[in-house]
C-alpha cells in the first residue's frame, strides 16, 4: 500500500470505524447498567442508549444518512409500523 | 509504485428491464429496504410478546431474565458489532476496487457471524444443562414460577428466528465470496455487495435490540 | 417526438396489428417457456390458472356446505365433516384466491403496460413468487383434502393449539409459505411503481388501478410478516406447548387475536382495494369520461390502506378485550367509512352524465358499487359495540363479509377479467353470453346472501349446521341462490374458454379506452411496448370531461 491508498482507505473508513468506536462504548455503557443496576429506572437509560445504537447502525453503516428521501422513508417506516402494532394493542394490555 | 493496491473497473451490468445503471442501482436498494421492513415486522411481533408478558408478569420475568446468560449475550453483541465493521469494510472497498481487500473483509464478516452462532450454540447447551429449557419433555429448573417458562420460550423463539437469519446470512455470504473472487465480477455485480450489505446490518440491527430486551432491559 | 407519442394519447381504436412482432404468448410455444419464464405477462396467466383452480376447490367446498344447510338436523354430514368443510373452504378462498386474485394476475399484467415499463422491477423474483405460492397451496390443500382441519380459516388459539385433533400444523406452515409469496409480490410493484415508470409518467398521471395497487402492496409488506410471527407462534405452541397463548399456564389467547388481525383486517383491504381499481376503470372507460375527483379517489386509497391498521379491534369486540380498547377501535373503524364512501360517491359521480354502455365489465361494475354499499353500510353496523354483542358470530356477520368479498372482489375480478380478456387473449369474448352471467350472478349472489343478514339477525351463529327448524325455510332459499350463483360461474368459465379458439379477433382497443395499456398490440408484444412511451397528458383522457374540469 502507498501512502495515497492509505489515505484514500482513511477517507473512506473513517464513518465506519467511528460508529463501530460509538457502538462500542454504548454497548459498554448498556451492559455496565445492566450488570450493576445503579438505580430504579435504570431500564429508561438503557432504552435510551439503544436508541442511540439503532440510529448509529441505520444512520451511519446503513448510509441513510446519505441516501435519497424514499429510503429514508422506507428506513423509517418499519419503525413506524412497529409503534402502530404497539400501541394499539398497549390500549388494550394497559386497560384491561 | 511496487506494492500498489491494484484497483479493478467497478460497474454494473445492465439488465433487460431497466433503461438506465442508476434506475438498476436504485432498484436494488429500494427493493432489499422494502424487504427489510418486513423483517422489522416479523421482529416486532415478539417484541410485543415479550413487553406483554412484561407488564403481565414483571416479578416472573425478572427472575426467567436473570438465568439467561448475560455475558455471553453481551459478547455476542459485540461479535456482531465488530463484523458490522468489516462489512463496512467490504463496501468501501469494493467501491474503490481492491477485490483482494474485499473479499479478506467480506470472509472475516462470515467468521465472525459463525463465532456469534458457536457462541450461542453454547449459551443453549448451558442453558440445556442447568434445565432452563421448558419446552422440553425434562425437568425445569424454576417450575415453580410456571408463568418464567412464557418469557423463556419467547426468548428461545427470538433468539432460534434470528439464528436461522444469520445462518442464512452467512450461507449467502459465503456464496457472494465466492462469486466475487472471480474476474469481472466487480465490472458486472458491483452493487451486489452493498445490497448484501444492508441485509447483514440489518440483522445486526435486530440483535442490537434483542439483546436489550431479552438480557438488559427486564433484569 | 416519433410519431408514435400521439398515439399513446389517442389509442387508435381500429388498428389491427398485423405487421408487428411475434406476441407474448406466440414468442415461444414450449413448456420450458411457461414455466421458467420471466414476463410478467406470462406469470399472471399462471397464476391466474392457479387461482381458477383454488377458486373452483373452494367453491365446492361452499356448495357442500351450503346443502349441508338446507336441513336443520344436520345429518347430510357429521359434525367434523361440516367443520373440515367450511373451514376448506375458508381457507382456499381467503388465502390461495381471494389475496393474490387480482394483484398477482391484473396487477402482474398490467402494472408494466400501465406506467409504461418493459417488465416489473425483479423478474425473477416474480417467478419465484409464484412457485413459492404453488409449494404453500398445494401443500395445504392436499392436507385439507386428505386430513382436514376444522379450525375455520382463523386458525384461533386456544382450540387450534390444544383442541383440534386434526392436522392444524400442516395447513399452517402452507399459510405460512404462502405468505413469502404475498410479501414478494407487494415489494415488486412497490419497487416497480417507484422506480419503473416510463418518461412523464408522473405520480398524478398514473391509473387510479396503479394507485389501489400501491396501497395493496404497502399492506403486503406492514401486514404479512406479522401474522407470519403469529403463525409461527402458533405451530411452536402446538408442537412445544411454548404457552404464550395457553391461559394454563398465564398465556393470553387474544394475544394470537392481536397478531392475527393486525394482519388480517387489513387483508380485507388486499381484498377490496385491488376491486376498486378495477372498477374505477371500468366506471370510466364505459362512461367515456374522465375519472371525477382523481385526485381523491387516490388518496383515499392510500387512505384505507394507512387506517385499516388502526381498527383491528373490532373484530374483538366480545372476546375479553378491555372496554376502553373496544370503544377506541369502534371509533376508528367509523372512520373507515370516510375514504370508502369517498370512492362510491366519486364512482356515481363519474357515470352521472356519462356516455355509459352497458357492456359485460360495466354490468359487473355496476353490481360491484351497490353490493359494496350494502356490505360497507352493514360493517357499520358491525362497528358498533352495542349492536355487535348482538350480531357477532352470526350469520349476519358472514352475509357482511360476503358482500364486501363475494359482492366486491369477486365481482370486480369478473369485470376486470372481461374488460382486459381482448387484451390478455387477443380474443373477444361473447358478449350476449357475458351478459347473461353477470345478470346470473347478482341475483344467485343476492338470494344466497340477502337472507344471510335476517339469519343473523334473528340469531343463527355461524359454524353450526344444527340449527332450530324456523330458520329453515331462509336458508333453503339460501342454498338455492347459491345454485344460481354457481350456474352464474359456469357460463364465463365456459365462453372464455370457448374464445380463447373461437373468440373474434379483438384490435388494440375494443373498449375506446384510454391508459397506456391499450396502446399496444393485444395481446402485446413481449416487452410490452415497441419504444418506451413518452406521457404528457392527464390520465382517463375521454371526451367527457368531469365538471371541476371542465
Amino acid at each position: 500500500m502507498t501512502r495515497e491508498d492509505r489515505a484514500t482507505l482513511w477517507r473512506h473508513m473513517r464513518a465506519p470505524v467511528l460508529s463501530f468506536v460509538a457502538l462500542m462504548a454504548l454497548l459498554a455503557v448498556n451492559v455496565v447498567l445492566g450488570a450493576t443496576l445503579p438505580f430504579r429506572a435504570v431500564w429508561v437509560a438503557e432504552a435510551v442508549v439503544v436508541v442511540c445504537m439503532v440510529l448509529t447502525v441505520l444512520l451511519v453503516s446503513m448510509e441513510v444518512w446519505s441516501e435519497p428521501p424514499l429510503v429514508r422513508v422506507f428506513s423509517a417506516l418499519g419503525f413506524f409500523w412497529l409503534l402502530i402494532l404497539f400501541g394499539m394493542t398497549l390500549v388494550d394490555y394497559l386497560t384491561r | 509504485m511496487p506494492d500498489a493496491v491494484t484497483a479493478e473497473a467497478v460497474d454494473i451490468e445492465l439488465a433487460e428491464q431497466f433503461v438506465t445503471k442508476e434506475q438498476q442501482r436504485d432498484v436494488g436498494t429500494l427493493g432489499m429496504w422494502a424487504w427489510l421492513v418486513t423483517e422489522l415486522l416479523l421482529f416486532a411481533g415478539l417484541f410485543l410478546c415479550a413487553l406483554i408478558l412484561r407488564i403481565q408478569f414483571p416479578a416472573d420475568v425478572t427472575l426467567a431474565t436473570t438465568h439467561l446468560k448475560f455475558w455471553i449475550g453481551a459478547t455476542n453483541t459485540a461479535v456482531l458489532i465488530c463484523s458490522s465493521l468489516t462489512m463496512s469494510g467490504a463496501i468501501v472497498l469494493s467501491r474503490l476496487g481492491w477485490r483482494r481487500g474485499m473479499l479478506g473483509c467480506m470472509l472475516a464478516t462470515a467468521c465472525l457471524g459463525t463465532l456469534f452462532l458457536v457462541l450461542k450454540g453454547y449459551e443453549y447447551y448451558q442453558d440445556y444443562d442447568e434445565n432452563m429449557m421448558p419446552f422440553l419433555a425434562r425437568p425445569y429448573a424454576l417450575g415453580a414460577h410456571p408463568s418464567t417458562r412464557l418469557f423463556l420460550d419467547i426468548y428461545y423463539v427470538t433468539t432460534g428466528l434470528h439464528g436461522v437469519h444469520l445462518i442464512t446470512g452467512v450461507s449467502i455470504l459465503l456464496v457472494l465470496t465466492w462469486q466475487a473472487s472471480r474476474p469481472r465480477f466487480l465490472q458486472m455485480h458491483q452493487n451486489r455487495i452493498e445490497i448484501y450489505g444492508l441485509y447483514w446490518h440489518f440483522i445486526d440491527l435486530i440483535w442490537i435490540i434483542v439483546f436489550p430486551v431479552l438480557y438488559v432491559l427486564n433484569r | 417526438m416519433s410519431p408514435l407519442d400521439s398515439l399513446y394519447r389517442d389509442p387508435d381504436t381500429a388498428r389491427i396489428t398485423l405487421d408487428r412482432p411475434a406476441d407474448y404468448l406466440h414468442a415461444e410455444h414450449t413448456l420450458r417457456s411457461w414455466f421458467f419464464t420471466t414476463d410478467h405477462k406470462r406469470i399472471a396467466l399462471l397464476y391466474l390458472a392457479s387461482i381458477t383452480g383454488f377458486f373452483v376447490l373452494g367453491a365446492i367446498a361452499a356448495g357442500l356446505v351450503r346443502l349441508s344447510l338446507v336441513v336443520p338436523n344436520g345429518v347430510i354430514f357429521t359434525n367434523d365433516t361440516y367443520n373440515k368443510l367450511f373451514t376448506m373452504h375458508g381457507v382456499i378462498m381467503v388465502w390461495f384466491f381471494l389475496i393474490p386474485s387480482i394483484p398477482a394476475t391484473f396487477g402482474n399484467f398490467l402494472i408494466p403496460l400501465m406506467i409504461g415499463a418493459k417488465d416489473l422491477a425483479f423478474p425473477r423474483l416474480n417467478l419465484l413468487s409464484w412457485y413459492v405460492f404453488m409449494t404453500g397451496a398445494l401443500f395445504t390443500m392436499v392436507v385439507l383434502i386428505v386430513g382436514g382441519v376444522d379450525t375455520g380459516w382463523t386458525f384461533y388459539a386456544p382450540f387450534s393449539t390444544t383442541y383440534s385433533n386434526f392436522y392444524v400444523i400442516p395447513a399452517l406452515i402452507g399459510v405460512i409459505i404462502v405468505g413469502f409469496s404475498s410479501i414478494l409480490t407487494g415489494l415488486n410493484f412497490i419497487v416497480t411503481i417507484h422506480k419503473m415508470r416510463c418518461p412523464g409518467m408522473t405520480w398524478f398521471r398514473m391509473p387510479i388501478f396503479v394507485w389501489t395497487l400501491y396501497a395493496t402492496s404497502l399492506i403486503f409488506l406492514l401486514g404479512t410478516p406479522v401474522i407470519t410471527l403469529a403463525l409461527i407462534l402458533l405451530v411452536m405452541e402446538r408442537a412445544f406447548h411454548i404457552g404464550v397463548f395457553d391461559p394454563k399456564l398465564g398465556g393470553d389467547p387474544v394475544l394470537f387475536e392481536h397478531l392475527f388481525w393486525f394482519y388480517s383486517h387489513p387483508a380485507v383491504y388486499i381484498m377490496v382495494l385491488p376491486g376498486m381499481g378495477v372498477v374505477t376503470e371500468l366506471v370510466a372507460a364505459f362512461s367515456q369520461k374522465r375519472v371525477f375527483g382523481y385526485r381523491f379517489v387516490a388518496y383515499a386509497s392510500i387512505g384505507l390502506a394507512s387506517i385499516t391498521f388502526f381498527v383491528w379491534g373490532h373484530h374483538m369486540f366480545v372476546n375479553g378485550q378491555s372496554q376502553l380498547a373496544s370503544t377506541v377501535f369502534s371509533f376508528l373503524s367509523f372512520a373507515v367509512a370516510v375514504p370508502s364512501a369517498v370512492k362510491v360517491y366519486n364512482w356515481t359521480a363519474t357515470i352521472h352524465k356519462g356516455a355509459i354502455r352497458l357492456d359485460t365489465p360495466m354490468l359487473y361494475a355496476m353490481g360491484y358499487i351497490g353490493l359494496f354499499v350494502l356490505g360497507g353500510l352493514t360493517g357499520l353496523f358491525l362497528a358498533t359495540l352495542a349492536v355487535d354483542a348482538h350480531l357477532h358470530d352470526t350469520y349476519f356477520v358472514v352475509a357482511h363479509f360476503h358482500y364486501i368479498m363475494v359482492g366486491g372482489t369477486m365481482l370486480a375480478f369478473l369485470g376486470g377479467l372481461h374488460y382486459w380478456w381482448p387484451k390478455f387473449t387477443g380474443r373477444m369474448y361473447p358478449e350476449a353470453w357475458g351478459r347473461v352471467g353477470a345478470l346470473l350472478i347478482f341475483i344467485g349472489f343476492n338470494v344466497t346472501f340477502f337472507p344471510q343478514f335476517i339469519l343473523g339477525y334473528l340469531g343463527m351463529p355461524r359454524r353450526y349446521h344444527v340449527y332450530p327448524p324456523e330458520f329453515q325455510l331462509l336458508n333453503v332459499l339460501s342454498s338455492a341462490g347459491s345454485t344460481i350463483l354457481a350456474l352464474g360461474y359456469f357460463f364465463p368459465m365456459i365462453y372464455l374458454v370457448w374464445s380463447l379458439w373461437f373468440g373474434k379477433r379483438a384490435p388494440a382497443n375494443p373498449w375506446q379506452a384510454k391508459g397506456l395499456e391499450w396502446t399496444t398490440s393485444s395481446p402485446p408484444p413481449a416487452h410490452n411496448f415497441l419504444a418506451i412511451p413518452r406521457v404528457d397528458f392527464e390520465p382517463y383522457d375521454y371526451p367527457i370531461k368531469a365538471p371541476e374540469r371542465a
